[in-house]
């Protein structure tokens, strides 16, 4: 049966992307088709997931193609079966925006292509999620990478488009290049000679304890680099904002959730045991990319660019649960180990809803305003009347502001960093307590980044002709949105649900089951949320809350029954007020970008022309900009020393098809020889 | 039963009715030092009176936003009042949240309150909002780590099970101290005094919290000032329940209440008093030295969990 839907799912998609190549001239047309196929099959795909949770029944089939030198073999445990689930869901939810979101370019560019990439993107997820075969892991990883390439330089007549789409892929390949080596390293210690995972599953019990930290590194880069960790983080910055909004909502959402989902094959399957310094270096990475990804999120002007630096942030944290994870296993405390899982996990849900609800509020405020500058906006809170309580909610959930979903993570991010005083190491016990600390001020950072982004954009007075004149867009998108809102608020409230879920994910994957210590009842006898240090009841919060809310205002109307509202100009020294009045988020930000100087090195260059008489000032040209160290101290440094090699080398290419063929002839030989041998 | 019902709505009663009684405290206290005779320690109480008669005026820039801060703040304040242990060790709402929560409401009534900042589209009320977050920002690592600390030493983050704890805790220990020390440090800043933040100022150079809400009037006003004296009293209350919870009542016993009522207001007006003292012996620090100061309460509080290992 899950093998029939599975099937089903792939041909949708396949069929979608064909539609959207078919029609040249009703392109239009072709693109509807193909994102509602898109749509069943995710609907489809959930489905598949929600089967394998709920019947504990790891699905395995293979196909064999026709003369094929590799099983192509897919394996949906409940491992993959969370990871569909969020893939699925969102994508349902971007192919349905997608509807609304791509009138932008109707007669503007050839959309056949966006269609087609776009099916085969999701597609192509969904399939890195479930290969069971590290040959057929590598071909959908690549296709989800080049995929994913045609989408970021959708609009490839802008040459930042362009750099983007180039770094992008270059660090992508970088990527490959690390985990095919690892699965290579691991493929000579396993002694069935097949690239299937199930050979792989508990390599770590064979292979020396050498080449499996080597094994180790090349994973961290190679799914660190998709997962834009510090400091390689470098394309996701550059590829959010080119893509179009609906193409970052994926990529931002679960795109790079699925090199987590790779952490989490090979650290928790492959690799095991692991030495406790491995699960270290996770959490020191975790906890570096949140503070650093968020103190760069916080000077960003450009909405997209901001909300890709969260991305990293949020990763940090998703990494942080998974790395004491992996502490708390390797001190063979397993329940504490689940519970920093799940904590990693919720974010990972946790982060694809609100990430993408996120994205597609900042693709609403693109398509009616057509700037993704949060300096030139404001005031569209009274323009965009649904998407600004919809972005809210998102900001408010990304600030992990109680009662919604960012904070349940939160809270049990913080509660299995408490239980690190468990660990018999004195380091790693303070060290998980610097990790909280770190966590808060990443949390209060983030809440300051997404007032900023909120205010600046939503609130005060239009800055610009274009947020002057914006309108609020089309139904169907902010009614996607607004599912994903609802999801934001439904994980808020009913954790337990949700984390029930993830356990089943863990009773497989650790062996262990704490599903009857994380929920108790209070003397109400309503459901909380139970660890060994504590509970809450978000639930009983909001009732709480609209309780008091409706005690106050009862109240306070009963004082002063004749309560009036005036409604006046805002107070501004007499003269009358203006859009430049208010504070902008260059302004917002001043004080942490003079706090963090060390980091930031800002530079700041003002200009003064005056007319001829020395008192009159003619123009002031102000430039502020800060220093980006990694890309200055790391990236040019090392770009620097790879074009020298290649400038070195590059006599071998004499452009002769002569001298090609002597090498290849050549190469024929050695290649031979060696066998031979 | 009846105890799960009565205890919460007095400890909303004592935190609502006495925190302006708290601010008026200080403020005469502090006038006192100053030479002057002070205002009535009930003048909070007619000024809240006064601003909920009246009626409001709203910027035409202003959104909902604005309108629903007021309530967002003080609603998040109430339930934060429902966590905290009062009068009485037991917390029937205690289900409900821990200490982390209780962070995160403050952080939601901040959040709203630095958005309607910046509503209005006057320069005063962002250069407030920007300067709340970044102190908050700055402080939240501190509160953190002390958190942690009181947190793995008593075996809970429930507020109300850590009173209980410590009242049994017989050890006087180092890192305890350390705890308090970094903890107050924090309240100061969250609480908006000096040397953080000057209440009283309205020149637009040094306020901070003020800043945010210049544009509110009437009820409004209102509701955002009790409910910053209300944040004044709970911090107080989690400092003082938590380090100092000695005969505090357990359960609804009659007059194990009254004797906790009485230690309560004791403990209280002590850390007031200090708050006064300091108020009027310190200049207000510079915005960009603040960070010095929590920078100051952040390694007491590592320090604070560094002796927690050593010791134990």
């Amino acid at each position: 049966m899950i093998e029939h839907l599975f099937v089903l799912s792939i041909t949708l998609f396949a069929l979608g992307a064909l539609f959207a190549l078919c029609f040249y001239k009703w392109q239009m047309l072709g693109n509807y088709l193909s994102f509602i196929l898109a749509a069943i099959a995710s609907c489809v795909n959930i489905a598949i997931a929600i089967s394998v949770l709920f019947n504990h029944t790891a699905e395995r089939f293979n196909f064999l193609l026709y003369h094929a030198i590799i099983t192509y073999s897919f394996l949906i445990d409940s491992l993959s079966a969370i990871f569909i689930l969020a893939i699925s869901v969102i994508s349902l939810i971007a192919s349905v925006y997608s509807l609304g979101y791509t009138k932008l370019y109707v007669n503007k560019r050839d959309m056949r292509f966006f269609g087609f990439h776009f099916n085969l993107f999701l597609l192509a997820m969904i399939l890195v999620v479930t290969a069971n075969n590290a040959l057929v892991f590598m071909i959908v990883w690549e296709l989800m990478t080049i995929v994913s390439f045609f989408l970021v330089i959708f609009e490839y007549e802008n040459p930042f488009h362009r750099k983007a789409g180039f770094v992008y892929l270059f660090m992508s390949y970088i990527c490959a290049v690390f985990i095919s080596v690892a699965f290579f390293i691991m493929f000579s210690y396993v002694k069935t000679w097949t690239f299937d995972f199930d050979s792989f599953r508990y390599a770590g019990d064979i292979m020396p304890a050498i080449s499996k930290n080597i094994v180790f590194f090349l994973v961290l880069i190679g799914f660190g680099i998709k997962a834009g960790i510090f400091p390689l983080h470098l394309w996701l910055p550059l590829a959010h904002p080119a893509a179009p909004s609906n193409v970052s909502m994926v990529m931002s959402g679960v795109m790079i959730k699925t090199a987590i989902y790779g952490f989490i094959r090979f650290y928790f399957e492959f690799l095991t045991p692991s030495p406790p310094w491995w699960g270290i270096i996770i959490l020191i990475i975790g906890a570096s990319s949140a503070i650093l990804g968020i103190l760069y999120a916080l000077l960003e002007k450009d909405i997209k660019t901001l909300l890709a630096y969260s991305s990293v942030e949020n990763i940090g944290i998703i990494l942080i649960g998974i790395g004491l994870s992996m502490i708390f296993k390797s001190y063979n405390l397993m329940a504490l180990s689940s519970l920093a899982m799940i904590a990693g996990l919720y974010h990972v849900l946790n982060h694809a809803v609100f990430k993408s609800l996120l994205f597609g509020c900042a693709g609403n405020i693109y398509y009616s305003t057509h700037t993704k500058n949060i300096e030139q906006l404001g005031g569209l809170i009274k323009r965009l009347q649904v998407t600004a309580p919809l972005f809210l909610v998102a900001v408010l959930s990304i600030s992990a502001i109680p009662p919604l979903n960012g904070f349940v993570s939160e809270w049990l991010i913080f509660q299995s960093l408490l239980n690190g005083f468990t660990i018999p190491s004195v380091i790693v016990k303070v060290l998980t307590a610097i990790c909280g600390a770190t966590v808060a001020l990443t949390g209060a950072l983030v809440a300051t980044c997404f007032v900023k982004a909120f205010g600046i954009s939503f609130l005060a007075m239009p800055r610009s002709e274009y947020a002057q004149h914006a309108r609020e867009v089309p139904v169907i998108m902010y009614v996607s949105m607004g599912l994903l809102a609802g999801l934001c608020i439904f994980m808020g409230l009913f954790p337990v649900k949700i984390m029930t879920t993830i356990n089943h994910v863990n009773t497989e994957l650790l062996g262990v089951n704490i599903a009857h210590t994380i929920t108790s009842y209070d003397w109400l006898q309503t459901k909380t949320l139970q660890t060994n240090f504590s509970e809450i009841s978000l639930k009983s919060v909001t009732v709480f809350g609209l309780m008091f809310f409706a005690i106050t205002v009862g109240a306070i109307t009963l004082i002063n029954p004749g309560f009036t509202k005036k409604i006046y100009k805002t107070w501004t020294c007499g003269i009358s007020p203006e859009p430049r009045f208010g504070y902008t988020a260059t302004a917002f930000s001043k004080p942490f970008r003079i706090i963090f100087s060390n980091l930031y090195r800002p530079r700041r260059e003002i200009e003064t022309t005056y007319t001829v008489p020395k008192y009159f000032v003619k123009s002031i040209v102000y430039i502020a900009e800060i220093t980006p160290i990694f890309e200055k101290y790391f990236y040019a440094p090392l770009s620097r020393y790879v074009l020298s090699i290649s400038n070195k080398v590059r006599w071998i290419h004499t452009g002769s098809v002569h001298i090609y063929l002597v090498y290849i002839f050549i190469t024929l030989i050695i290649s031979m020889l060696v066998i031979g041998w | 039963m009846i105890q799960l019902i009565i205890l919460p709505i007095l400890q909303i009663v004592v935190i609502a009715g006495l925190s302006p009684l708290i601010k008026g405290f200080i403020n005469n206290i502090e006038a006192r030092f100053q030479c002057r005779k002070g205002s009535s320690l009930f003048q909070p109480y007619y000024n809240l009176a006064k601003l909920f008669r009246k009626d409001a005026v709203i910027s035409e820039t202003a959104s909902w936003i604005f309108i629903a801060t007021p309530y967002v703040t003080f609603v998040s304040i109430l339930i934060i009042a429902l966590l905290v242990p009062v009068l009485s060790s037991t917390v029937p709402a205690n289900f409900t949240g821990d200490v982390i929560l209780v962070i995160y409401l403050f952080a939601l009534g901040r959040f709203f309150l630095a958005l309607s900042s910046l509503d209005t589209g006057s320069a005063f009320g962002g250069m407030g909002g920007s300067r709340e977050m970044t102190i908050s920002s700055m402080a939240e690592p501190a509160m953190m780590l002390s958190v942690f600390n009181v947190a793995i030493i008593n075996g809970s983050t429930n507020l109300s099970n850590i009173t209980q704890a410590m009242l049994s805790y017989k050890l006087l220990s180092p890192s305890l101290f350390l705890s308090l020390a970094a903890l107050a440090i924090v309240i100061i800043a969250e609480a908006g005094r000096i040397p953080v933040d000057n209440p009283f100022t309205h020149l637009e150079l040094t306020m901070i919290h003020e800043g945010m809400i210049l544009e509110f009037s009437g009820r409004y006003l209102a509701l955002i000032e009790w409910a910053s004296c209300m944040k004044l009293l709970i911090l107080l209350t989690i400092l003082v329940n938590t380090f100092l919870p000695w005969g505090i009542a357990s359960g609804l016993t009659f007059p194990g209440l009254i004797v906790s009522f009485f230690l309560y207001i004791v403990k209280i007006g002590f850390f007031a008093f200090l708050i006064a003292i300091v108020e009027s012996s310190f200049a207000k620090v510079r915005l960009f030295r603040i960070p010095n100061l929590l920078g100051t309460s952040f390694v007491l509080a590592v320090l604070a969990i560094i002796t927690h290992y050593i010791v134990s």
